[in-house]
């Protein structure tokens, strides 16, 4: 039986949709915050189950291109953008969770806000989607814009006002290198189809592939700027640090992921073939980001910063697996993916938890606020333990194996600088990490007794994730039939290799 | 099929643990649980796991058939897949039989001797835990698996060893044991490990070894097999591992009755008839063993007769107990040494039960100096205490006798006369010192009266009786030829190698009569030194013997102090003068340079553009000068 069309576009249609009515029902005035968070997690959920759908009946790889007609196969539906967008919706709905409690408490949120949150979604979703440049740059700008007005949300804040700005002025200038790498792609190949750009580079590879390159450049300009790598890192510690933090959690568990999302799609399908050109750029890159977000981390005293600039170390953990990808593509690829997958769960427990606990007051920002934290709350501790393990990547967390896959793939693909200069900066990683576990353990605590108790979904949520990084660390199949981090990286590879069936 | 019910003989007590466990934690925690709440779980997962053995048992009466159930993949690992998987032949369906019917026999008698204590629930937890992980060492299908249950064990055992943690000296016990245990554990990896490179392409099973460890060449063996059998020795408390054993018996005396005489000490037996196909073809190993075997057996026996807690005694005769086994498999009796492994259970597990009792009935005393008179008080402990006695020194008709006697008539057919008379010497020392504790305790005049006798519930007094049966009884599954019986054993385990008896009737049947003579003689000098001993005074003990050859002390200044003296080295030189210093020093650089970096983030959207900017302008110039 032929699947119509739309079932396969139905994860985005809901998210999309789910946007417009909400910003239709923002404007009743018995809508309050909590049916706001309801109708959105209901369109979210919808748009997962489908999605979800997709990924159990179209088979292990799929790929087509749906109302090829209307659409002329600008947007693509492959096992590898089905991943993608489940990661993204997840990411999503937990934000809505974990924030509840912190939307709740901050007056400035409304109901626009969640709408904003499903446009920012439905953006990204389309950008892992997209087969297309300027589809691509168009998906970008709608989950960039979004992010834009949902950092400036709390218009009473200061900080947050002059983050939305910095953000929106040097995304805009970062954003017009996207159009005109398309524009050079466009003039060298006649097209901004992206399974055709590739066709061409590879009929006409021994020809002068100067103009190809110098639009791919470009693009991975912008590509470099979204992801904060180095030299165009200065905004992310700003911006995120300016954010709210149930804002900062979204941007950084989803945005970059969506973005690799799409570069990913970009590299390995078009530019495959000239991908060498671009490896000793990406070298310095990666060890100027690693020791950039290094260097930042230590010295900062502010866990939100510190967490912020560690995540620009991360970044460079990711570019040393795309660099990687060049001998055995299946592991560095998938290796990404999964990666991607595992700092997504660590950074949005991390940054959640915080976000949960500083929802009623303003006082625990730095280092120093948490100490003796484990005594006043043993379970947030606990949590909050977990996460920087994982981010630190210690074994038996999720972050570990994540971890694992990059350096492994790095050494086998003949790049050991970089594993090199990976390991140490998680060295240097665990003494920004680890500062937090000793403050909360080892030291008494000041007269602060204001967190929350643990109640409401959000903990809970939370909880769940905390879980998850444990038993995606050392979950095999150790409980019978309940999938694990082989079932993870499986379905990885299986969306690596969607890529290439058409 | 029903094969998948293998399985839940190991699950019904893991889960039935993790039960107990949550409602524990919910019973301190929120409300309290009765007892009898948690006695209903802890003591039907045994009894439920008894009857499912028993039902494979019955279906493998009379056929050869094993049953293998594979639950599922657990690990994937390039093409080596490991099974969870789980296999029952006449050997684990033997092992789960006696460990279930002896276990459940001890967790009812645990039912009445913690009944007071406040960690009932906690107890309980530990201990079927343990039950369920001793199930899976002897129903795992494989190595891995059975390492599982090996770790489970050993972890448990520490858990149950340290139960009265309050006392700095019990922790002490518990590290001792797994310390000690762990080093096993090395030699079983190694094995592990080594099996696996030369022999794990075909399957990391039981089965698949069989087969692929014959074109494994000789030294690799030998080497498997002695790296094995220093596992077994951490777990069975053989020389030179054996001193975690004597002070293991810090924990509930339940607890020595289960893990440290019927289940867990005999896991090293096990494992050497498990791995039987490999030590068949290292004969020499098997000899190696058996030596080891016989002087801990002697060893143990000598340092028995000059104790005078009455556990130790005990502790100390189950490690010679041990030797004896160890003899038998180590020479290729594997069926002989299950035997004994399978008697001792049932006597063994009923002294410790039986000394427990007087232990309690004497408000915790454990001195046997200041026990005494005790036939006229219990004299239901005291008998069932006499028949264990008599079944362990070896007299006709109790079960020891006979298991004992096949064990020296395969040393002496064998050959291996040195290790015959070894045993036979042991016999009498073990004779001797096990009526040394009977008459002292049950027959000596030395307690005083001062203090009213502990009541011993019912639940404590059955088992005793069940076992004092069976250590009546189950030396009959085993009669020699001679007497016109069968060696049931024997041919239900099946002869794995073919041990058939070099020996003329008449030989055997002055064997026999020499055991039992030994047997005898012991009884005869305990009964001249000890019978209706009185003492106005606890004797004070000097002497080689008396302090265990100083063999504690020994190990103490030749490995602890050593180490200790190394990592003092190593935490005050070392770490303080070199170590610290780079890493600090580090550090500093690291933080200096960091504050340096933070000039760069100056919050200032112009200087981000312009660095932007910057590093197009880079990227570009690097374009060109590649492009061009």
């Amino acid at each position: 039986m032929q699947t119509p069309d739309i079932t396969y576009l139905l994860p985005l249609f809901f998210v999309g949709v789910g946007a417009i009515l909400l910003m239709i029902l923002s404007t009743f005035k018995n809508i309050n915050i909590k049916k706001g968070a309801i109708a959105s997690l209901v369109f979210l959920t919808l748009a997962i189950v489908s999605n979800i759908y997709n990924l159990n009946t179209l088979g292990d790889i799929y790929s087509v291109y749906p109302f090829s007609d209307v659409f002329n196969n600008m947007i693509v539906v492959d096992t590898y953008a089905s991943y993608f967008s489940t990661i993204l919706i997840l990411g999503g709905i937990l934000t809505i969770l974990i924030g509840l409690h912190y939307f709740q408490r901050r007056k400035e949120f409304t109901v626009e806000f969640f709408s904003l949150l499903l446009f920012s979604v439905f953006g990204m979703m389309l950008l892992v989607h997209a087969n297309e440049l300027i589809t691509a740059f168009i998906a970008l700008e709608i989950a960039s814009i979004s992010l834009y007005i949902m950092i400036g949300f709390e218009k009473v804040i200061d900080k947050r006002i002059e983050a939305s700005y910095k953000y929106l002025v040097l995304g805009s200038l970062a954003g017009v290198f996207f159009l005109l790498g398309s524009s050079f792609i466009y003039g060298a190949t006649g097209t901004t189809s992206i399974g055709e750009i590739g066709i061409f580079v590879s009929n006409n590879i021994d020809s002068n592939m100067s103009l190809i390159i110098l639009g791919g450049t470009m693009i991975l300009i912008t590509f470099l700027f979204k992801i904060a790598a180095f030299p165009f890192q200065n905004w992310a510690i700003d911006v995120y640090d300016g954010a709210s933090l149930p804002v900062t959690a979204f941007m950084a568990a989803t945005f970059k992921a969506a973005v690799f999302g799409f570069i990913l799609r970009l590299v390995l399908v078009d530019f495959d073939l000239i991908r060498d050109f671009w490896d000793d750029m990406f070298v310095y890159i990666i060890i100027f980001t690693l020791a950039y977000g290094s260097f930042l981390a230590i010295i900062q005293k502010s866990l939100k910063r510190m967490l912020v600039s560690s995540s620009i170390v991360h970044t460079g953990y990711l570019l040393i697996a795309f660099v990687s990808i060049g001998v055995i593509g299946e592991n560095a690829a998938s290796s990404i993916i999964f990666y991607l997958v595992a700092y997504f769960l660590s950074a949005l427990g991390a940054f959640g938890l915080i976000a949960y606990i500083s929802s009623e007051d303003q006082l625990r920002i730095t280092y120093d606020d948490f100490r003796g934290f484990s005594h006043i709350r043993p379970y947030m501790a606990a949590m909050l333990s977990v996460f920087m393990l994982s981010l630190a990547g210690i074994p038996s967390t999720i972050g570990f194996i994540g971890k694992f896959y990059i350096f492994t793939g790095a050494i086998e693909s003949g790049n050991e600088i970089l594993a090199i200069v990976g390991i140490t900066a998680t060295f240097v990683s665990v003494y920004y990490y680890f500062k937090l576990i000793a403050v909360m353990y080892f030291y008494r605590s000041p007269e602060m007794t204001d967190v929350p108790p643990l109640k409401g979904i959000a903990p809970l949520v939370i909880a769940v994730i905390a879980l998850m990084i444990i038993w995606g660390g050392i979950g095999n199949t150790l409980i019978a039939y309940f999938p694990g981090v082989d079932f993870l990286i499986d379905m990885a590879k299986l969306s690596y290799k969607s890529l290439f069936i058409l | 099929m029903s094969n998948f019910l293998l399985a839940w003989i190991v699950l019904i007590p893991f889960i039935s643990s993790f039960i107990i466990g949550v409602m524990y934690l919910y019973s301190i925690k929120v409300a309290r649980v009765p007892n009898f709440v948690f006695s209903l779980f802890g003591l039907s997962a045994p009894l439920l796991s008894f009857l499912l053995g028993f039902s494979f048992f019955l279906q493998m009466i009379g056929n050869d058939e094993i049953f293998l159930y594979k639950a599922y993949r657990w690990l994937e690992i390039d093409g080596y897949d490991i099974d969870m998987g789980f296999m029952a032949d006449k050997l684990s369906i033997f092992m789960v039989l006696f460990i279930t019917f002896v276990g459940w026999l001890i967790h009812i008698y645990a039912s009445g001797y913690m009944k007071d204590d406040k960690g009932y629930g906690k107890f309980f937890f530990y201990f079927n835990f343990f039950l369920a992980s001793m199930l899976l060492l002897v129903l795992g299908h494989g190595p891995i698996i059975m390492f599982m249950g090996w770790e489970g064990v050993g972890f448990s055992s520490y858990l149950l060893i340290s139960y009265y943690y309050e006392d700095g000296e019990n922790v002490k016990a518990g590290n001792k044991a797994f310390i000690a245990n762990r080093v096993g554990d090395f030699g079983f990896i190694v094995a592990m490990v080594t099996m696996f490179y030369y022999a794990g392409s075909n399957g990391f099973d039981f089965l698949n070894l069989k087969e692929s460890l014959l074109s494994v060449p000789v030294p690799v063996l030998t080497f498997i097999g002695f790296s094995l059998f220093v596992g077994a020795i951490g777990k069975s408390a053989q020389i030179p591992l054996f001193v975690w054993l004597p002070d293991a018996m810090a924990g509930p005396t339940p607890v020595s009755a289960l893990i440290h005489a019927a289940t867990m000490v005999t896991a090293g037996v096990y494992m050497v008839a498990r791995f039987h196909f490999l030590y068949d073809l290292i004969p020499h190993v098997g000899l190696f063993i058996a030596y080891v075997g016989a002087i801990s057996a002697l060893f143990a026996a000598i340092i028995a007769t000059k104790q005078t807690d009455i556990k130790k005694i005990l502790a100390y005769s189950t490690m010679s107990q041990l030797g004896y086994m160890f003899i038998a498999v180590g020479l290729g009796g594997y069926s002989v040494g299950i035997f004994h492994v399978f008697t001792h259970a049932f006597f063994k597990a009923l002294l410790f039960m039986g000394a427990g009792a007087v232990i309690v009935a004497l408000h915790h005393e454990q001195n046997i100096f200041k026990m005494g008179g005790m036939k006229k008080k219990t004299p239901l402990v005291y008998f069932t205490m006499l028949i264990a006695t008599l079944a362990i020194s070896g007299i006709p008709p109790f079960a020891g006798f006979f298991s004992k006697d096949e064990i020296l008539l395969t040393a002496f057919s064998s050959g291996e006369y040195l290790l015959w008379i070894i045993g036979v010497f042991t016999a009498i020392l073990t004779a001797y010192y096990m009526f040394r504790l009977l008459f002292v305790v049950f027959y000596g005049k030395n307690y005083k009266e001062d203090k009213k006798l502990h009541f011993l519930p019912k639940s404590m007094t059955t088992p005793l009786v069940i076992l004092a049966i069976g250590s009546i009884l189950a030396g009959f599954i085993g009669i020699p030829e001679l007497l016109g019986g069968e060696n049931l054993i024997g041919s239900w385990l099946g002869n794995w190698k073919n041990s058939s008896l070099h020996v003329t009737h008449s030989t055997e049947i002055i064997l026999m009569v020499i055991n039992i003579f030994a047997a005898l003689l012991g009884i005869f000098i305990a009964y001249k030194k000890f019978y209706m001993y009185d003492m106005k005074e606890v004797p004070i003990f000097t002497g080689i013997v008396w302090n265990k050859f100083y063999i504690d002390e020994i190990y103490d200044t030749l490995i602890v102090h050593k180490i200790k003296q190394l990592s003092i080295f190593i935490s005050y030189k070392i770490d303080v003068h070199f170590i610290d210093k780079i890493v600090m020093g580090l550090s500093r650089g690291f933080i200096r340079s960091g504050h340096y970096i933070a000039k760069m983030q100056n919050a200032n959207t112009r200087f981000y553009a312009f660095t932007m900017l910057i590093g197009i302008s880079v990227i570009s110039t690097y374009l060109i000068m590649v492009l061009r």
